[in-house]
């Protein structure tokens, strides 16, 4: 739901995800785009928070009553940038009026270096395929491209 | 996909490995004995003749008398995996695609492409693909009085202990190009471990000419990203990657750099872990 800045209400996506909570993070894999992602504790409470009628006024409030300290909400819209380029929220995430977009570094000019050891990061990567994550295939091996060989080359179908 | 009329099957064997059932059947008497040499770790003979993958091997020649220029086939349920001129090079490419369907297909084990020794009563597990350098790195911690679980595969149960992989170690002496050789753990002055770890220390390191070690610790989200790189079963089951990892990082450490030569890792592992 998108109305006025203050009004928006993001939406944390559900389906096709698979959530494992660790003891600060969080760990989100993508069946859909087979992605993992890795939520520090500041983008885990945002996204956590994302229910679809939470303002993102009052996400920044959870988050200064659980940190104990002020928190913009700009740090909000930064972990919603972040959580939306990763296909963790439903619908688009549009960011306050006169913003191109939330940097991580414009973030920390505003809020400080202190502070930016509580900025909410996302890390992701690429589940491998089962080939992928294993080791190369000797020669005479079938293949269907060349990383698949030890030899780095796959000529007709046939590692070399 | 290939059937097999007409081919009579002169040898054959069921197999249990980590939970998977395999087949294997040659048409030369004699050539079975060839490929049971590179079956998994631990496997057992199985009386039933249900699997869930049967190889068949059409044996072709080794490059001299009657035979020679005949190739030699690999079949995983009627499909090729390789057609090769030499036997060794069939044996190869049947080792290599039974241990990945053994490391994918396992119902109760998790794979995680690595290598991993014992120290102190704990797992050190080192992920990385081929050419990454962790079968140096196992080595010469073996060398160093590790105790050697494999240079392979991490095999993590639902606790996250790690179970051994111990076939022999293999090294690339000379680059790339070579074919690995294989040398028993003993040839390093080294034993072999068979109690389920858990696991106390993982390495991401990978080598680069000069570098110093220098690593950084991980968080534990960032460590289970990279074990999740290196599970050869992430896309097929993800809830259970996902929980047994949780399980290794929330008591592991994870460390991550570049390395050069591989005694400073060493050194660190030992001097971290205890000797």
């Amino acid at each position: 739901m998108i109305s006025k800045k203050d009004h928006f209400t993001p939406k944390a996506r559900q389906e096709g995800l698979v959530v494992q909570e660790l003891a600060d993070e969080v760990l989100v894999y993508d069946n859909k785009r087979f992605k993992a992602h890795c939520l520090n504790q500041t983008a885990a409470l945002v996204w956590q928070h994302c229910d679809g009628k939470t303002s993102t006024k009052d996400i920044a409030l959870a988050l200064e009553k659980k940190s104990g300290s002020s928190v913009s909400e700009e740090v909000v819209w930064l972990a919603l940038s972040q959580l939306g380029k990763s296909h963790l929220l439903t619908g688009r995430v549009i960011p306050p009026a006169g913003g191109a977009g939330i940097s991580r570094r414009e973030v920390i000019r505003r809020v400080g270096i202190a502070a930016a050891v509580g900025l909410p990061v996302v890390t992701s990567i690429v589940a491998p395929k089962a080939a992928q994550a294993a080791n190369c295939l000797p020669s005479g091996s079938s293949c269907t491209s060349s990383v698949q060989c030890c030899s780095n080359l796959c000529n007709t179908n046939v590692c070399a | 996909m290939v059937r097999f009329e007409g081919v009579a099957w002169a040898e054959a064997i069921s197999i249990r490995s980590y939970g998977v059932r395999i087949g294997l059947r040659t048409d030369k008497i004699g050539a079975l004995k060839e490929f049971v040499q590179v079956l998994p770790p631990a496997w057992k003979p199985l009386r039933s003749q249900v699997v869930d993958r049967m190889y068949s091997i059409l044996v072709g020649g080794n490059g001299a008398g009657r035979t020679r220029g005949k190739p030699n086939f690999v079949y995983a349920d009627g499909k090729p995996v390789s057609r090769t001129p030499e036997l060794h090079q069939a044996v190869d490419s049947f080792e290599s695609d039974l241990q990945l369907f053994v490391a994918e297909m396992s119902p109760h084990r998790l794979f995680v492409h690595a290598g991993v020794v014992a120290l102190g009563g704990k797992a050190v597990v080192i992920p990385g693909r081929s050419f990454s350098g962790k079968s140096t790195l196992t080595r010469e911690l073996v060398r160093a009085g590790a105790t050697y679980y494999s240079d392979e595969y991490a095999v993590l149960d639902t606790k996250g202990y790690v179970h051994h992989y111990a076939r022999p170690l293999s090294i690339r002496e000379n680059g790339y190009l070579e074919k690995p050789k294989k040398y028993k753990v003993e040839a390093f002055g080294g034993r072999a471990g068979a109690r389920p770890l858990p696991v106390g220390l993982v390495v991401v390191s990978k080598y680069k000419p000069g570098a110093k070690w220098r690593p950084r610790q991980l968080s534990a989200g960032e460590g289970a990203l990279e074990l999740i790189a290196n599970t050869v079963s992430a896309r097929r089951e993800p809830e259970k990657v996902l929980s047994t990892l949780n399980q290794v990082v929330a008591s592991a450490t994870v460390l991550k750099g570049l390395r050069g030569d591989a005694s400073q890792v060493v050194n660190f592992i030992l001097d971290r872990l205890g000797r």
